[in-house]
């Protein structure tokens, strides 16, 4: 650092010979420069170094906040000067005491970064972030004299602004850092996501890799090995940097899952050092490791849309739509609850699931002016457990109005099928059922066209296949 | 007259103010009293108060409410917030083979054992088991084929014991896990550990725990009900006991109500004569109201289960007789479950109850079936206990599922363990012996959530070890619960310090592969 001071005293001799520039400028340019050679002194190599540097480090976060705070104070209290004059030397204290700080929090982040090793596109420009922070406060210091004098103010402004446009910017990378890249966009609405944050797997969006591998490696590994830190050399947020490996050499090895250092590392007992992923985060589930090792027996490929000896059941294929938001009617729903009666049900605890329309306590009771006061509800009921019930065919009228209609049960009935067609607009129905009413193969036949109808049940009816005893109007099951 | 010791009214408290003594005394007295004892019992009551809000009311709050009688339902089916998710199935039937069925002879087909006739089991396969009383003492561990052939069934090709003609029929509904495993290696234990996920006793129930977070669906029948198959004084029947349907810490009211095997199956469910049923409301009506009363006084909240019982009980006067007349089945029910279905307390008129059970609303119901303990008598016992089951369960399953009922109910088949590759005692052509063995036994489910035509899980060449995919009884309750729309690590209850859970505090997971 030495050299530097020497060059940069020099170079201050020189100019304040000159007498073109005041001071104050010269001083700030010194500490300015000396600011961003700090870097050269302490350069990221990706080794890590002496224990008590990381440990002298680690107090950065901690103090990182009090500029940031300071920071944020400066052009309230300036503003706030305008109208109260004893502010102005508040303002002028926070602002040095601001830059104070600010480079004793580069001092420790650099001793952060350069004692564990870490390196990455993300720590370098929180670093320079941080640097440049510096230069910007120390500029606001030199230009706040003039400012003072009522001079410059246009440039003062300009620059606190660039301040906290900086600050913003820094902050944002060392939060990447702590709590990784995705903590914002994680939970963000998904429109919003499609927006911001495209996905990282593109090239074969419906591989096994990209559906079941990425996501874990995302989840769990990516904050240490990805774009923010590369850990180990190693980076797990692409297929490709995937099987490039480490500094130890390849983590995945196809065909050989015993030979895949990435699986000896998750497999560890949790109290092994090397046990992955490192420093308490969440472990890999036992479903997780055997999707990996059954990917890695299947040849690591980046293609493969399924992998022998793994089935995943896919709930998200056949999601039904969600109906809408029923809370409003919940004061209504409860009370239908606690007295005798029909009642609806929620599916479960999402309200987007639906209501059932359940009637077993009073099944012999329930006639059509009954159901059709269910109406105001049909939107959101998506199950009609009618069975065994007075409903008639009368009620299949009111029943074609529940269009998020996925099952109806009308077994053991009066219902006789005359006006079933009318069913057929239900686009959700997948499942009927007929058993033990008087509807024939005809009252049946305009069933055909319902779009997603999977299971009609007609057991011990007049239109019953005689082959089995459960039939489809497509397939079953 | 004698206080009772609880009053709090009591007449012979005493203050110094009613003492004669002089007046000025009295005066320090009061003095004292309003300022050293205020601010100490001040103290104190700050104290205790800050505490029982800090974690006081969480932890009293459940018992209070834990009877279902929580007035702050939620938005889900109940205050719990259940189902977690859309479930696939609404409720289960749970076939229980009590005494563990010979997985060798019935499900775990090994060809290659035949040639191993009465060799001894490698020594390896066994590593440092400890094993039952009954063969521990044994000189050597000779190896007892299956006794009868297997063959093929189904679209699957599913290798199936010739003993179960019936549920060979069904294989391509079926998922059968190969791979189940326990951590006992006798009957209570190991029938606690199935049911309750615990050996000891004390915790609820699989049935228990889905009454109390999904509730009932029908108010005119219990929500879990046990049925109990008659025995045959042919077979080793080991006994059941009713903590097996126990609620354990939960409110009583989400015990098993079982129904018995002969007679009645409930019994004093008839109205006395010259009760009618006016005069039983209104009986029940002064009782409830005595009960409310004791509930405000001393809020136990077993009061509440109580007078839950009594409204069930009543309304059970005429579900239950609806229920038990199978006057107006149809021939073609009998067709399906054969004549013996006719006869109350026989599996089969069991398996017909629960698919009347199912139609009417019941959550949860478990049928016990005893007597598969076979240990030295497997070519004696096993055709038995086979013919006796294997046609309710195909017929059960058959009968649901064109009824359009398998589409939202979950059937499951096991018992607490499996057996011995080796035979028990002496081994013969005729007849062999089989122990108890927890390392793997074959299970089988099927309905709503599951994958049909499936076979989970593999043993070694001697069905004794796992060697792909085991299924511990945690998981295997885990995946039932998955399957009713359950969460079982979210699904807990505050007992003893703990958030106790079916799957008790060790690690479980939900069996990915057998899922629809």
């Amino acid at each position: 650092m030495s050299l530097a001071a020497k060059v940069a005293g020099a170079a201050g001799d020189a100019l304040r010979t000159a007498r073109l520039i005041p001071r104050v400028w010269i001083g700030a340019v010194c500490a300015g420069i000396s600011i961003a050679l700090l870097p050269l002194f302490f350069p990221l190599d990706g080794k890590p170094h002496a224990d008590w540097l990381q440990f002298v480090g680690r107090f950065h976060p901690l103090l990182v906040h009090l500029p940031i705070g300071l920071i944020v104070l400066l052009p309230l209290l300036e503003f706030a000067a305008t109208r109260r004059q004893s502010l102005r030397d508040a303002a002028g204290f926070v602002l040095q005491f601001a830059l104070v700080t600010c480079v004793a929090s580069i001092l420790f982040g650099l001793l952060l970064a350069y004692g564990s090793g870490e390196i990455g596109t993300t720590v370098t420009r929180h670093m320079r972030g941080g640097i440049v922070l510096a230069i910007e406060l120390l500029l606001c210091l030199a230009v706040r004299r003039s400012y003072l004098e009522g001079k410059q103010s246009r440039s003062y402004f300009i620059l606190v602004t660039a301040v906290l446009i900086t600050l913003a910017w820094t902050a944002h990378h060392g939060g990447s850092l702590t709590h990784g890249s995705n903590y914002l966009t994680r939970y963000m609405p998904p429109t919003l996501k499609r927006f911001l944050a495209p996905s990282a797997v593109s090239s074969h969006p419906n591989s096994f890799f990209a559906r079941h591998i990425y996501p874990v490696l995302d989840t769990k590994c990516v904050a240490c090995h990805g774009t923010n830190k590369e850990q180990g050399g190693l980076r797990l947020d692409s297929y490709e940097s995937l099987m490039a490996g480490g500094k130890d050499g390849i983590v995945i090895a196809p065909r050989n899952p015993d030979g895949s250092l990435l699986l000896q590392k998750v497999t560890l007992p949790p109290t092994d050092p090397h046990f992955m992923p490192a420093e308490g985060r969440t472990p890999l589930t036992r479903d997780e490791i055997a999707r990996i090792r059954a990917w890695v027996l299947a040849g690591a490929p980046p293609d493969l849309a399924s992998v022998p000896g793994i089935f995943i059941a896919e709930d998200h294929d056949e999601a039904p739509t969600p109906v809408g938001d029923y809370s409003a009617l919940m004061g209504e729903i409860r009370q239908m609850q606690q007295s005798q009666g029909a009642k609806l049900v929620p599916v479960s605890a999402n309200a987007s699931d639906g209501l059932i329309l359940r009637t077993t306590d009073v099944a012999g009771s329930f006639d059509d002016a009954q159901l059709a006061k269910f109406q105001r509800f049909a939107p959101f009921i998506v199950e009609a457990e009618l069975g065994r019930t007075a409903v008639t065919d009368a009620s299949i009228e009111t029943l074609s109005q529940f269009k998020n209609l996925r099952a109806l049960h009308l077994e053991g009935t009066a219902v006789n099928g005359r006006t079933l067609a009318k069913l057929s607009s239900l686009s959700q129905l997948t499942y009927l059922n007929l058993s033990r009413t008087r509807v024939t193969s005809d009252a049946v036949a305009p069933l055909k066209s319902t779009p997603n109808l999977r299971h009609l049940y007609l057991f011990n009816t007049a239109a019953e296949p005689t082959s089995t005893a459960d039939s489809g109007v497509r397939s079953t099951q | 007259m004698k206080q009772h010791p609880l009053c709090s009214d009591c007449e012979d408290k005493i203050t110094p103010m009613d003492l004669p003594i002089p007046s000025g005394l009295k005066k320090e007295w009061s003095v004292c009293e309003s300022r050293r004892q205020f601010l100490g019992r001040f103290g104190k009551v700050l104290g205790w108060a800050s505490l029982a809000t800090l974690f006081g009311e969480a932890s009293f709050r459940h018992l209070a409410f834990a009877s279902g009688a929580n007035p702050q339902a939620g938005l889900g089916e109940n205050s719990l917030g259940l189902p977690h998710f859309a479930p696939k199935a609404k409720r289960a039937i749970y076939l229980f083979m009590s005494g563990a069925p010979p997985q060798v002879d019935l499900f775990d087909y090994k060809p290659n054992l035949a040639v191993q006739f009465d060799k001894d089991m490698p020594a390896s396969v066994r590593g440092n088991q400890q094993l039952t009383g009954m063969t521990a003492g044994q000189a050597r561990f000779p190896v007892a084929p299956a006794h009868w052939p297997f063959s093929q069934h189904g679209q699957t090709g599913t290798w199936i014991s010739d003993l179960l003609p019936y549920t060979a029929r069904m294989v391509d509904d079926l998922t059968f896990i190969k791979s189940t495993n326990t951590d006992a290696i006798n009957h209570e234990p190991a029938i606690m550990l199935m049911n309750t996920g615990n050996m000891s006793a004390g915790k609820p129930c699989l049935g228990a725990w889905l009454a109390y977070g999904l509730g009932s669906m029908n108010d005119n029948l219990p929500t879990f009900v046990v049925l109990q198959t008659k025995t045959n004084p042919k077979e080793n029947n080991q006994p059941v006991s009713s903590r097996l349907w126990s609620s354990g810490f939960l409110s009583s009211e989400f015990s098993g109500v079982g129904l018995r095997s002969v007679g009645d199956p409930v019994l004093y469910l008839q109205d006395p004569s010259g009760v009618d049923r006016e005069t039983r409301r209104k009986m029940l009506d002064a009782v409830e109201e005595i009960n409310r009363q004791t509930l405000a006084e001393v809020g136990d909240p077993e009061t509440n289960s109580r007078i839950a019982q009594y409204e069930m009980a009543f309304r059970m006067q005429s579900s239950v007789p609806e229920l038990t007349d199978l006057s107006k089945e149809p021939e073609s029910t009998w067709e399906l479950y054969g004549p013996e279905a006719k006869e109350p307390g026989t599996f089969a008129y069991n398996c017909l109850l629960v698919r009347r059970m199912a139609e009417r609303g019941v959550r949860f119901t478990q049928i016990y079936k005893r007597g598969w303990d076979v240990h030295d008598n497997v070519v004696g016992m096993l055709p038995v206990l086979c013919q006796e089951t294997d046609r309710g369960c195909y017929a059960l399953v058959t009968d649901l599922k064109r009824r359009g009922l398998l589409d939202d109910t979950l059937v499951i088949w096991a018992g607490e363990f499996g057996r011995t590759v080796y035979s028990q005692g002496g081994l013969s052509q005729e007849n062999y012996g089989r122990d108890h063995h927890p390392r793997c036994f074959t299970t089988w489910m099927t309905g709503a959530g599951v994958r049909p035509g499936n076979t989970y899980g593999e043993t070694d060449d001697y069905s004794y070890n796992v060697v792909k995919d085991p299924v511990h009884v945690r998981d295997f309750n885990a995946t039932i619960l998955h399957c009713l729309g359950i969460d079982h690590n979210k699904f807990t209850y505050e007992f003893q310090g703990l958030h106790q859970k079916l799957t008790s505090p060790v690690p479980a997971f939900v069996v990915q592969g057998i899922l629809a």
